[in-house]
């Protein structure tokens, strides 16, 4: 085990090394001109240029690219172009509300859509797993923004319940920091209660069909002992890949509900500096988060071992 | 520990942390009553005024830094940091005297050598500065409060400059700060304003804080706009960055937050319902919306085809298209100049005026010798205000029988491609959209009408007459002496199409019935502006 992880480990390296420089690349084709946004439009093109060397923008593709290896090398992901504030310092700063969302919609999302999921097997072809089905149905359909704009009128605008937007430190107390993140946790988890809901579905009416599913009922086993110490057990490897896949989608659908809750995350920092061509912000990100799936990746593939002891590595 | 052992724990755990989330000292009303939270136009994501020059910077930096001069409501220039200015008879030497007792925030005195060092990084980048340091003879510190600007020919617009509100205005920094590259940014912000920047609490895209300088002396005068006494009334303001306009509302409506600068029309009649909001227009200069054209290639190198998009296009079109139906909220514009102000004039805008005449229009375009080539208009799709206008100039265009080629991006592209001046299917432009804040339009300071031809503004129009005028504007020493050499400026510029104005717009600002003090202007002033509980 201890020697497939570290191969693994080794993996991600040449990965790593392809993305930086496919991210480089594209930004470099990319149109757009960070010395522009700067420079505003009381500048002349000759401001515009002086601004372009001052921020190094007129060197070569190789130069560029190698200086940015040798900083990544020495674990500096470089200086924003905007702000001029170390980019791992803007990352640390929005790093929190982040993962804070991430683990709360994953937190949402697994426990509604698991026994819901199991539910929904149970009673196959029934009104309930059509009722089920329906709201998974529904719940990948409607976008990410309309359900937080829903939530946000209900919850905060009509019932006061809620703030509408922001994100408190988890220093700061557990729920100042959790009433921040339950309308966009609900918001961004309904996609992926949908997607965790229907593929445990899938997984435990082909484990319900079993044999020793049909022994255990003969034995007189309880159903709740059945589906979800007996059953979920034997269909959880297909729900765990779905839930690793999910978290990286996380990421993305992040980026929505960051804007839409005005979260100071990670997700908006990366929209901003896209918009603003912060070159050095946009490599750092789409590094970290690169890193961060192919983690998940390899925590999902370890996470098979425990879930079905036949699988080893 | 067994699963039950382990449940408890978490549940006191958890049940301790949220214990310890409700005993966290809630900030008390009276402590909230001065603190105001601001929603600004946009992300404060530097912070260098004279490095970069987008109007957020300026307009947090004018709490920061203050100036020599400020333009106030009737758009004079008044005295500010300055308490007395003398100028030599021929006009070449001004000597300036600082008022006394101005700190920087760090506590060291404001001395005239700090204002030597901020003007030459202020001039090296500002196109008035740029024209007053083609002028220097010398500047110079006499002593602590004294200071000497000598020049080689008059230059009748100096207190304008060191005191408008344009970007990047005159902000006065520490020495050792302002001897920075004026092309690269600073890392530290230390002013003498009223209000200080709190850096350890800046998260850029997110949150910016301002706390107030308590040894600021602010003058005795009256405040209005960037003059008279700057006295805050708020020990601390929040800029609370919301990139979604829906958010923004809500949470305006919700109390979290105080002011917002710049709602959309199509929120406003839903904050105007609710009367815990005031809602009203946030400057009474406005914007002016523009597309410029490409007088370097066909079809827009010819006059006659510039003029017959101008012939064909409808204003109100690009009005209604941005602000929707409300009349009080733009006005067509005949000119380039804002409307309301004292050089605003009409002088040649037959051509924007009246029944549009599109077959007038496809005449002259024909006749410009234009033969159904690609017209490359490029569109910022992330711009609320140049959206719908490449809309209404794509239709127009259409309509023209122009074949458009429509290049729909974002706003960052535009700005680089703008700065292209290769032909068009190489990587250039033909047209491009874009709009002006009205106080930058009040005189043509700004580099926009210039036609110096390639030194000019993107578009590189050259017509010698539109450059004698804004010559002339410069000369000028009184009122009508101005005004003069702008009704010819105008009427040059639109016989020749310098570039198209779409017309004149103006925007709401909002906010909580409990604050007071919010005055319209170019840009939100802070001064005397209050929050009770």
């Amino acid at each position: 085990m201890l020697t497939y992880i570290i191969r693994r480990i080794l993996a991600t390296m040449p990965v790593m090394a392809v993305v930086a420089l496919f991210v480089f690349s594209l930004l470099y084709i990319a149109p757009g001109d960070p010395a522009a946004v700067i420079a505003g439009d009381q500048a002349t093109p000759a401001d515009v240029e002086r601004i372009r060397q001052s921020l190094g923008l007129d060197r070569p593709f190789l130069v560029r690219f190698g200086e940015w290896v040798w900083q990544i090398l020495h674990a500096d992901l470089g200086t924003s172009i905007f702000t001029n504030l170390p980019v791992a310092a803007m990352i640390a700063q929005r790093i929190e509300p982040t993962l804070s969302l991430m683990a709360v919609t994953l937190v949402f999302s697994v426990s509604i859509a698991v026994p819901i999921g199991v539910v929904a097997a149970w009673k196959a072809d029934s009104i309930l797993d059509r009722a089920i089905m329906a709201f998974a149905v529904l719940g990948f359909s409607v976008p990410v923004f309309v359900i937080g704009y829903v939530l946000a009128y209900v919850f905060a605008l009509k019932l006061d319940w809620l703030p509408v937007q922001g994100y408190t430190p988890l220093s700061e107390g557990l729920w100042p920091w959790l009433k921040n993140l339950i309308m966009p946790a609900v918001a961004l988890g309904c996609i992926y209660v949908a997607l965790i809901a229907r593929i445990t579905r899938a997984a435990m009416l082909e484990v319900l069909q079993q044999d020793y599913i049909r022994t255990a009922r003969a034995k007189g086993m309880g159903q709740t002992t059945i589906l979800f110490i007996h059953a979920l057990k034997n269909a959880a490897v297909p729900i765990a890949t779905v839930i690793g896949i999910g978290i990286a989608h996380l990421i993305g659908g992040a980026v929505v509900t960051e804007t839409v809750f005005a979260i100071p995350g990670v997700g908006r920092l990366t929209v901003d500096a896209i918009l603003r061509r912060d070159y050095p912000v946009i490599q750092g990100i789409v590094l970290l988060f690169s890193f961060l799936y192919v983690f998940i990746n390899l925590l999902v593939d370890l996470l098979y071992t425990v879930l079905d002891p036949r699988i080893r590595y | 520990m067994d699963r039950r052992a382990f449940l408890k724990s978490a549940a006191t755990a958890g049940a301790l942390a949220a214990a310890g989330g409700l005993a966290t000292p809630a900030i008390s009303q009276r402590a909230a009553a001065r603190t105001l939270r601001f929603v600004p136009q946009a992300d404060l994501a530097n912070f260098d005024p004279i490095w970069g020059t987008q109007y957020v910077v300026r307009n947090a930096s004018a709490m920061v830094w203050d100036t020599l001069y400020g333009v106030d409501e009737n758009l004079q220039p008044r005295r500010q940091m300055v308490e007395a200015e003398e100028v030599s008879t021929d006009g070449l030497t001004w000597t300036f005297r600082l008022r006394p007792g101005l700190k920087f925030h760090d506590g060291e005195p404001v001395l005239a050598k700090d204002v030597v060092a901020s003007l030459n990084r202020w001039s090296a980048r500002d196109s008035l500065g740029l024209m007053i340091k083609a002028l220097q003879d010398d500047l110079l510190a006499v002593d602590d409060r004294t200071f000497r600007w000598v020049l080689k020919r008059p230059f009748s617009k100096m207190l304008l400059a060191l005191g408008k509100n344009s970007t990047p205005a005159c902000f006065i920094m520490p020495a050792r700060i302002a001897a920075t590259d004026p092309f690269k940014q600073i890392t530290e912000y230390v002013g003498s304003g009223p209000m200080r920047f709190v850096r350890s609490e800046w998260v850029p895209g997110s949150k910016a804080v301002f706390e107030k300088f308590a040894d600021y002396t602010p003058r005795q005068e009256p405040h209005s706009w960037l003059a008279g006494g700057k006295q805050m009334l708020v020990d601390r303001i929040e800029w609370i960055v919301m990139p979604d306009q829906a958010t923004a509302s809500a949470a305006l409506q919700n109390g979290e937050i105080d002011w917002w600068e710049n709602p959309i029309a199509d929120l406003v009649p839903v904050l105007k319902k609710n009367r815990n909001i005031m809602v009203d227009i946030a400057d009474p200069l406005g914007n002016i919306g523009c597309f410029r054209m490409n007088h370097l290639y066909p079809p827009f190198n010819d006059v006659r085809a510039r003029r017959a998009v101008l012939m064909a296009m409808s204003q109100e079109d690009y009005m209604r298209a941005l602000v929707g139906d409300d009349p009080a909220l733009w006005k067509p514009l005949p000119g380039f100049f804002t409307p309301g102000t004292p050089l605003y004039t009409e002088e040649g805008g037959e051509i924007l005026k009246g029944p549009r005449d599109l077959d007038a229009a496809k005449k002259l375009l024909a006749q410009s010798g234009y033969a159904g080539q690609p017209v490359t208009c490029v569109i910022a799709q992330d711009q609320p205000i140049t959206k719908p206008q490449g809309d209404i100039t794509a239709d127009l265009l259409k309509r023209l029988g122009m074949n458009v080629d429509f290049v729909a991006t974002d706003w960052g592209t535009v700005g680089a491609r703008r700065a292209v001046k290769a032909p068009p299917g190489q990587g250039g432009w033909q047209m491009f959209h874009t709009w002006f804040a009205g106080g930058d339009c009040i005189n043509p300071a700004a580099p926009w009408l210039r036609a110096s031809g390639d030194k000019a503004w993107f578009g590189w129009p050259d017509v010698p007459e539109v450059e004698a005028q804004v010559s002339a504007w410069f000369e000028a020493k009184t009122l009508d002496e101005e005004k003069a050499a702008i009704r010819k400026l105008n009427k040059a510029a639109l016989e020749s199409v310098v570039y198209a104005p779409t017309g004149f717009f103006l925007q709401y600002q909002a906010w909580r019935r409990n604050v007071g003090g919010i005055v319209k202007g170019p840009l939100p002033f802070f001064w005397r502006v209050s929050k009770s509980a």
